[in-house]
């Protein structure tokens, strides 16, 4: 049983700042860390793999040779081998080409899959559209939003508890599919000092763009059905009343008459 | 050099200076001036100033002494012992000296350093060190300070400020004047570690500009402050020797001492510190590990075993006692999110907590030494927690920060019963080869009493902070009797009873243990030679009732 | 143009079945295609042995030029009892509309379902000129294969320029798999759209999680795809006087091509609350309410003010509250009247989520906390000792 797991490399956007006159982000200081979603994803696999003795989880990136961390971090928690998909001429890559790099290196590295994992969406662009492009891509059914994920027991199906705007829903596929990961109910596990130090002895495999066969005018930003036009600051808010130092009855008072004032409160 | 000048301030006109009169209208607009973490019952005071600049506070001081008003000092407000509740009188903010000032590359001592106003926090001159961004620079328009902090950016590496006292919301001049410490002081020692220069304004309104290596006491132990009027005062400096462990107990004594080294940790009672030079130290990559261990007795000779490995050094070197994870467990099963990290393992008895160095994108790692220490302990990797990203660094922090939490929250609830009731936290720090006795009468005696309680800190500086959390009146009575004899204890093994905290006004009575009378007097003697009219901080280290 | 591998076919004639538009036949023992096809991709999708594959070309000027029209996907919300159009289709319908009139070409609606109940006239009220509607069995509740087959066969066969979905769950489900059938470019979660003097589609996303803007054009083929979130643009106002043409589309959908089954369905009773997105007042619970039971006290305030309890991603991820309440970026975007941040501080992609609001209250104890920066009102302090207090006050008058 083979569960690939696609995972991203993501810049902390929490503490993302903008230089205010060139509208770019500020990289300085800023970490790279796992997608938080991608991990999510990895969980629910690592819990597969801990209720089904014969699940093997490869993790695959595309990225600058930097993304190697992202897959670090996986094998940590987990994982058991890592898929490098990097090369000069991936850059630049829209939703649509990466996941078409993403599924033809799947085809090229595990080509006996049974089910590929990915987080709902990235925080760094959230699009959440690279998943269901490389289910499209590989003719698989989707299945998105999964907060659980669990086999048959015949191995043969997966089944899907996901979130929908109501509530959930509990949904079924044959394998092979594609599910997009949100939080399960686990909470996250922190790997040993012993799996940090072992995942730097587990097997990482680099693929680049002339193992996978596709042309180079439809990689990178050549392939990219959108292009990037502009980038600018997001408008700023204009600042309301700050009332400082009230007691906790004064604040409920203010707000009273805020509220009244507005009529929402009749 | 043992003498120094101090130089005058321009006066302002004292009308306009922002200030807020009637201890009523302070308490109604202004309440959160009127304590600080320490939760000490304010009492009333006449005035609240907000000086903008030096001038201002000189010119404050002036008319206070006129008045015969004291005046307490207060940054940010985060201090645990009430250094800067008033005891009555005036207590001025100093919230607006918030401007980073300069940042420089000292080539002679080849570090780079900063000198900012006393009111910057130590997590805003974090986040500005992080990004390497000083907005108060580009604003300059001094060209030596744009230089060099075009130099700074420039430079490939980052820094930081290693003192890391956990409360990162408390002001550069308040971490100074109380020279604060924490889990990172392992590694990097005390804040006078890191301090290259103050500026203090004194009593007189005059101010002192005191670089570190530059002033230091005649071998009599003398120090000879002139001010402009070419007045002389002299300091004789006490001849007690500091502990052998971290201490914040009383003013700080050295042969030949630095002159810097007298203001910090002295707690404002002998000047106002305006402005600070720090050193920054280039920033690694680090990992947190968590280590779980059979018992408590496994964890102090952990603790021992890797203090002695000289090849290994450790940023931090913590603990959490058996009775603290069940604490934290209780918590999980509760509100499973709040602690934010797995089910603590049900056989984890006891843990260690380190940091250390480590380079996650290294080939090859070789930690062989580490594992050979906790293997040697009978402890195992493999039942640790580890994290090196520094999200889950922040992550591993504030599970650090669970334990003293936990514990506020459940002596609040039972102050809803018994309002009389309040935690009992030491903060007492015993010598290296005392540790091991340390420990076991600190968890003889609390099981002795009945008492319920645990532990927690800097196990590295033999600095573990027991908390015992009395259930009624008797046991607070008992807990107390408890605290004095572990003070006691302390101090006969040469320790320190405030090892990190400070004396304040609530634990003023802890001095006499350490020190004699004649020490204390000492001391005093200090503080009326730079404040003859007992003008600054009263009640703050000891009490006021010696001056008019 | 289509290409059949013959040495790779077993004529199974499986594509034949799923061919939306017949376009198969077979001929001398060989699978053949007519000109009634689209290159809408099902086909290949459902071939087991990879004997079709779909050769798509890098459009010309003249070739772009073609592809007319705006075409919005109408989301019917199909858990309510009659099939009801869902607020943000209403709000493309007004982009839309704009959208056409500056292009001066037809806003095109297009709804799938199993229903004869949909107003469809109402859609003409609201902007759209032509009604294509898809009637099916297999159409009753959404599915990713059954929705994907049938939109393609619509967009190829009509060529519009633009298509736009509502950012809804089932949007973001759908846009993504059609635009990878169809080869199309999608821009995600567009807060602003409009046409360029090259008459080209400038669609404008937050990114980096809200901390930059990015303006993005599809300049090489057509249709150009965009997902809109709601609340975003406003509901266009009824006009009775517009009316659509409505048009049926004949649709063909075997239940073998839909390969996913919903097997249980498990909806949150909202109470008195009803869905956060469609909301006028809400409460929303950040990480500063301290613990789950903290938020009952919102809860009370929220019913008072006839409004619904929402919250930050911290206080989902801390199962404090279900997903279907939580705002921001990866959660609704939401745009009440009235919005009570309590003890949320502001992160940049909350605030992606609830800015269009129109009036916001923030409560917090760090006066340093972002939210300030975007609220009408705000108060220092523990919402979870003001808010109780606040409730008192209203239910005393």
């Amino acid at each position: 049983m083979k569960i690939v797991v696609c995972i991203k490399q993501v810049p902390e956007v929490t503490n993302v700042q903008v230089d205010p006159e060139t509208g770019t982000l500020i990289r300085e200081g800023v970490k790279s860390i796992l997608n938080p979603f991608c991990e999510y994803a990895l969980d629910h696999a690592v819990r597969l793999k801990q209720e089904f003795e014969d699940v093997s989880i490869s993790v695959i990136t595309m990225g600058p040779p930097q993304a190697k961390d992202a897959l670090l971090r996986c094998l940590e928690l987990g994982a058991d081998d890592g898929i490098l998909v990097t090369d000069r001429k991936f850059a630049g890559a829209d939703s649509w080409v990466t996941a078409l790099t993403l599924a033809e290196a799947i085809r090229f590295t595990v080509p006996d899959y049974d089910l590929i994992l990915v987080g709902k969406q990235a925080i760094d662009g959230d699009t959440a559209q690279v998943g269901p492009e490389i289910a499209e891509i590989l003719s698989l059914p989707q299945i998105t939003y999964g907060i659980e994920v669990g086999l048959s027991s015949s191995k043969k199906q997966v089944r899907v508890k996901q979130e929908v705007e109501r509530g959930y829903e509990v949904v079924k596929a044959t394998l092979p599919a594609l599910v997009t990961c949100s939080k399960g109910e686990v909470v996250r596990r922190a790997p040993s000092f012993e799996e940090v130090l072992t995942a730097r002895k587990k097997p990482i495999r680099s693929v680049t763009a002339d193992d996978l066969g596709i042309p180079v005018e439809e990689l990178g930003l050549k392939g990219s059905f959108t292009q990037v036009v502009k980038v600018f600051p997001p408008p700023e808010k204009k600042c309301g009343k700050l009332l400082q130092n009230l007691e906790p009855d004064q604040a409920a008072v203010e707000i009273f008459n805020y509220l009244k004032d507005k009529r929402f409160i009749e | 050099m043992h003498e120094i000048i101090s130089h005058p301030l321009p006066q302002t006109d004292f009308s306009k200076i922002k200030c807020i009169e009637g201890f009523d209208r302070i308490r109604s607009e202004y309440s959160a001036y009127l304590c600080d973490e320490s939760k000490l019952t304010p009492k009333p005071f006449n005035f609240l100033f907000f000086p903008k600049n030096e001038p201002e506070l000189s010119t404050i001081l002036g008319e206070m002494q006129r008045r015969k008003v004291h005046v307490t000092i207060a940054g940010a407000r985060t201090g645990l012992v009430g250094g800067c509740v008033p005891a009555d009188g005036a207590l001025i903010s100093l919230e607006l000296f918030d401007q980073v000032q300069e940042i420089y590359y000292h080539t002679d001592c080849h570090e780079w350093r900063v000198r900012a106003q006393t009111s910057v926090s130590l997590k805003s001159l974090e986040t500005m060190l992080r990004f390497k961004q000083f907005t108060s620079f580009d604003q300059s328009t001094d060209t030596l300070v744009k230089q060099n902090f075009a130099q700074f950016k420039e430079d490939p590496d980052h820094y930081f400020y290693p003192p890391d006292p956990t409360e990162m919301s408390a002001s550069l001049g308040g971490s100074v004047v109380t020279n604060a410490s924490g889990a990172r002081t392992y590694r990097y020692g005390p804040t006078r570690s890191w301090v290259r220069g103050l500026r203090v304004c004194l009593a007189n309104g005059e101010y002192l500009d005191i670089p570190r290596g530059k002033y230091f006491a005649s071998p009599s132990g003398q120090f000879v402050v002139w001010n402009s009027k070419c007045e002389a005062c002299n300091v004789t400096i006490p001849d007690y020797a500091q502990p052998k462990t971290k201490s914040t107990a009383g003013l700080f004594a050295a042969p030949q001492m630095d002159l810097v080294d007298l203001f910090i940790g002295s707690e404002g009672i002998l000047g106002i510190i305006t402005s600070v030079e720090v050193a920054l130290l280039k920033k690694e990559e680090k990992v947190s590990i968590i280590q779980f261990l059979d018992s408590d007795e496994q964890a102090v000779q952990l603790t021992m075993a890797l203090r002695a490995e000289k090849r290994l050094q450790l940023d931090f070197l913590e603990f959490y006692s058996g009775n603290a994870l069940n604490l934290l467990r209780n918590l999980q099963k509760t509100e499973p999110s709040t602690v934010g990290m797995p089910a603590i393992p049900e056989n984890a008895k006891s843990a260690i907590f380190i940091e250390m160095s480590f380079n996650p994108h290294a080939d090859h790692l070789d930690f062989s030494i580490l594992e050979g220490v906790v293997s040697s302990c009978g402890a195992d990797l493999a039942r640790s927690w580890a994290g090196y990203e520094s999200r889950e660094l922040d992550r591993f922090k504030v599970f650090r920060h669970m334990v003293p939490e936990t514990i506020n929250s459940i002596l609040a609830e039972r102050k809803k019963q018994y309002p009389g009731i309040h935690k009992l936290g030491t903060d007492m720090a015993v010598p290296d080869e005392h540790l091991e006795t340390m420990w076991a009468l600190y968890q003889s005696r609390c099981d002795a009493l009945g008492l319920e309680w645990a532990a927690f800190g800097h196990i590295g500086n033999n600095h573990i902070h027991v908390n015992i959390m009395p259930r009624n009146m008797e046991e607070l009575e008992k807990g107390m009797q408890l605290y004095a004899e572990f003070a006691k204890k302390t101090v006969e093994f040469g320790g320190a009873v405030s090892a990190e905290h400070g004396i304040g006004k609530i634990k003023s009575h802890f001095l006499p243990l350490m020190f004699t009378p004649a020490q204390i007097q000492q001391m005093r003697s200090v503080k009326q030679a730079l404040d003859p009219q007992g003008l600054l901080n009263p009640n703050d280290i000891f009490s006021a009732e010696v001056y008019p | 143009m289509l290409i059949i591998d013959h040495e790779r076919c077993t004529l199974c004639k499986l594509c034949i079945r799923s061919c939306p538009f017949g376009a198969f036949f077979v001929e001398e023992d060989l699978l053949k295609v007519n000109e009634s096809c689209t290159l809408c991709g099902t086909c290949t999708n459902v071939c087991r042995f990879n004997a079709l594959t779909i050769e798509r070309k890098l459009a010309s000027s003249e070739e772009l030029a073609k592809y007319k029209g705006v075409m919005v996907w109408i989301e019917l919300d199909d858990a309510a009892a009659l099939p009801k159009t869902k607020k943000v289709s209403l709000e493309l319908l007004g982009k839309g509309r704009q959208l056409a009139d500056d292009l001066g070409e037809e806003l095109i609606a297009v709804v799938l379902t199993d229903s004869e109940e949909v107003d469809l006239p109402s859609l003409g009220y609201f902007g759209a000129d032509r009604v294509i509607l898809c009637r099916h069995d297999l159409l009753r509740t959404y599915s990713t294969d059954g929705f994907t087959s049938v939109l393609c066969a619509v967009i190829s066969s009509n060529k519009p320029a633009v298509v736009l979905y509502g950012a809804t769950p089932h949007g973001r489900d759908l846009a993504p798999r059609v635009a990878a059938r169809l080869k199309l470019g999608l821009t995600a979660d567009c807060t602003a759209l409009e046409i360029d003097d090259q008459r080209q589609l400038v669609q404008t996303r937050p990114a980096f999680g809200g901390n930059i803007m990015a303006s993005i054009i599809t300049p090489y083929n057509r249709p150009q795809t965009s997902t809109v979130r709601p609340n975003v643009f406003p509901i266009p106002l009824r006009n009775e006087n517009h009316q659509a043409v409505i048009e049926i589309f004949s649709v063909t959908l075997n239940k073998a091509a839909i390969r996913t089954r919903v097997v249980e369905k498990n909806y949150i009773e909202e109470g008195c609350e009803e869905s956060i997105e469609n909301a006028r007042v809400l409460v929303a619970a950040g990480r500063g309410c301290q613990k789950a039971s903290n938020l009952e006290l919102l809860r009370t305030l929220a019913c008072q003010l006839g409004g619904g309890l929402a919250g930050s991603r911290a206080v989902v991820e801390q199962g404090w509250i279900p997903h279907t309440q939580q705002v921001g970026q990866s959660g609704t975007t939401v745009g009440p009247d009235l919005y009570i941040a309590a003890g949320i501080s502001g992160a940049i992609q909350h605030q992606v989520g609830m800015s269009s609001s129109k009036t916001i209250i923030a409560i917090n104890k760090d006066p340093e906390a972002a939210i300030f920066k975007l609220a009408d009102l705000g108060v220092v302090g523990d919402a979870i000792e003001i808010l109780p207090r606040l409730s008192k006050l209203i239910d005393n008058q």
